[in-house]
């Protein structure tokens, strides 16, 4: 994708949904992370350890799905250096083949900071929540260009 | 169980130095491959700068964290300035707390990111849950 313009502080209103972002994970994902994260714990990557240590198989990393809700904010903000705040629980596994969406609200603006803060969710394609009680907060810029 | 007595203890990475292609390569994993003039990581890819903090206390033998049995919990993070390519940056970690909540061990882990003039890059607060076998 291209560089988008970023979002002005004025657009944005209490209440607003952000744009969703949806993902499906695949094995090649995970490795993929793993190998630029140098998280390679196996877990991640060897179905028959992950089997072995209790879990239904291999999961992707927690940070992954994080990534995302970070990626749908900073898609929504057209700006990175923005982010100022990103938090999260991980409250379910995800796994390869799931496909994952993850979701914002505008929950409230602190005008004189030029902040604003989105409540975030990540669910998979069951319904089940996969990170939960996210919080994202953004700063604007004191004075915004004229586009 | 993880001693209560090493709580506080700290982990030093060495200087971390951000390149285009790992910033790329992070960005191709996750899909997040928006592009930008300067080019600025994700915020996430503090996770990638950090690991070596983490690392170390995964592998620290007197911690013996069972990690193969851990979970990612919880995470926090607080942004002060986007990296980019050049930016060289070193990690403290610091093992901040160890509870156990019924067959479940909790250990709390902050890592300080700081630039090579001193200033905050990012923080963050991770809670990794070690399940029972």
């Amino acid at each position: 994708m291209s560089t988008t313009a970023a979002l002005l502080y004025e657009a944005v209103e209490v209440g607003q949904a952000l744009p969703s972002l949806r993902k499906r994970v695949t094995v090649e994902q995970i490795r993929a992370y793993a190998e630029a994260s140098a998280d390679r714990n196996p877990i991640h990557l060897d179905e028959g350890f992950a089997r072995s240590v209790g879990l239904p198989g291999v999961i992707a990393h927690g940070m992954l799905t994080m990534a995302f809700a970070n990626q749908m904010v900073t898609d929504w903000l057209g700006d990175r250096s923005r982010l100022k705040r990103l938090d999260g629980r991980f409250g379910g596994m995800v796994q390869p083949g799931d496909e994952v969406t993850c979701t914002g609200t505008v929950a409230r603006n602190d005008e004189a900071a030029r902040r604003v803060i989105v409540n975030l969710v990540v669910t998979n394609q069951r319904g089940e929540k996969v990170l939960t009680k996210g919080v994202a907060e953004a700063e604007f810029p004191k004075n915004e260009p004229l586009k | 169980m993880t001693d209560q007595r090493l709580v506080g203890r700290t982990y030093e990475t060495q200087p971390f130095d951000v390149t285009e292609q790992s910033i790329r390569a992070y960005m191709d994993a996750v899909g997040d491959t928006r592009s930008s003039d300067p080019l600025e990581a994700p915020p996430t890819y503090a996770m990638v700068y950090g690991y070596d903090a983490y690392w170390q206390l995964w592998s620290d033998h007197e911690v013996a964290m069972d990690v193969a049995r851990l979970v990612h919990g919880d995470q926090r993070f607080t942004f002060h300035r986007p990296v980019r390519p050049g930016d060289r940056i070193r990690t403290t970690g610091r093992l901040a707390n160890v509870t156990v909540r019924g067959e479940m061990e909790l250990v709390t882990f902050e890592a300080n990111a700081r630039d090579d003039q001193g200033q905050p890059v990012s923080e963050s607060t991770s809670l990794f849950i070690i399940r029972k076998p």
